[in-house]
């Protein structure tokens, strides 16, 4: 069985994820080595996008916390959206809602990288 | 109110790709208990990060010993507790998360017991004749008395 798939692809400079599935210890090396891809391309703006996110343990989030400083300081950022209620009340959990901006929806994500659409969680 | 029941015990190979399965019991196991779809999701959640520390430290990712996993519905409240027989970990030993600090030193380890220490009631640690035992509780939820 296939707990993880991660497909991507780029929009005008942004790097799209969509993971479907499971990220936990078994799944986050394909979940990491998505994130890695963009970045050893030199692009430092991804959105995930979770609407096919079933689930993420500490391993995925860990996934997150150890590239954003890079990310950021190269000018970018990693950006959420759609995310169902289960994972949105395990960012919420660990307070990674002040961390990292989470959006309703992939559009709007994307448009956040372009100076508009505010309304995603801002870190605070 | 309901009574308690006997416990599962269930023994599972010390590798990643039984997570799955870890999960799905645990989460069968919190509804049957009576917690609602997302509790019983967040239980999940803690259940496959205790494990996952028995298999990333106390077997330091050796994928063949066994990890107990025991559910002991006890009327008022769940328990799981997860058992192994590797090496003792040290709960004092694992870094307070901030995860401002976290991200700066691009630390990653820690989460789990943070979330484990988030979603349950009570966690703690003993050793005894099956090794190294975590013991996670959460109270169930209040029930409603029927509208008059």
């Amino acid at each position: 069985m296939t707990e993880l798939s991660v497909d991507s692809r780029e929009l005008e400079g942004i790097v799209l994820l969509y993971p479907r599935g499971f990220i936990n210890a078994h799944t986050v090396r394909l979940f990491e080595g998505e994130i890695q891809k963009a970045l050893d391309q030199g692009q430092y703006r991804i959105v995930v996008s979770g609407a096919g996110l079933k689930y993420i343990a500490s391993a995925g989030l860990g996934a997150l916390m150890g590239v954003i400083e890079e990310v950021r300081t190269n000018g970018g950022d990693i950006r959420l959206a759609d995310l169902n209620e289960t994972v949105r009340n395990i960012f919420d959990i660990l307070g990674f809602n002040h961390l990292y901006r989470i959006f309703p929806s992939e559009v709007e994500a994307i448009l956040s990288f372009r100076g508009g659409g505010e309304a995603g969680s801002p870190p605070a | 109110m309901s009574a308690s029941r006997p416990a599962l015990v269930l023994r599972v190979p010390s590798r990643t790709e039984y997570l799955a399965a870890i999960r799905d019991v645990t989460r069968r196991m919190a509804e049957a208990a009576g917690f609602d779809a997302a509790q019983a999701d967040q239980l999940a959640l803690a259940v496959d990060e205790a494990s996952t520390n028995v298999i990333e430290h106390a077997y330091r990712g050796a994928p063949d010993r066994l990890i107990e996993l025991r559910f002991d519905d006890r009327g008022g409240e769940l328990c799981v507790e997860v058992a192994d027989d590797g090496e003792a970990v040290d709960p004092r030993e694992v870094p307070q998360v901030d995860l401002r600090r976290y991200a700066s030193e691009r630390r990653t380890g820690g989460l789990g017991m943070h979330l484990m220490g988030r979603i349950m009631d009570s966690v703690t640690f003993r050793k005894n004749a099956r090794g190294n035992v975590c013991c996670m509780v959460k109270r169930k939820p209040l029930r409603r008395e029927a509208s008059r």
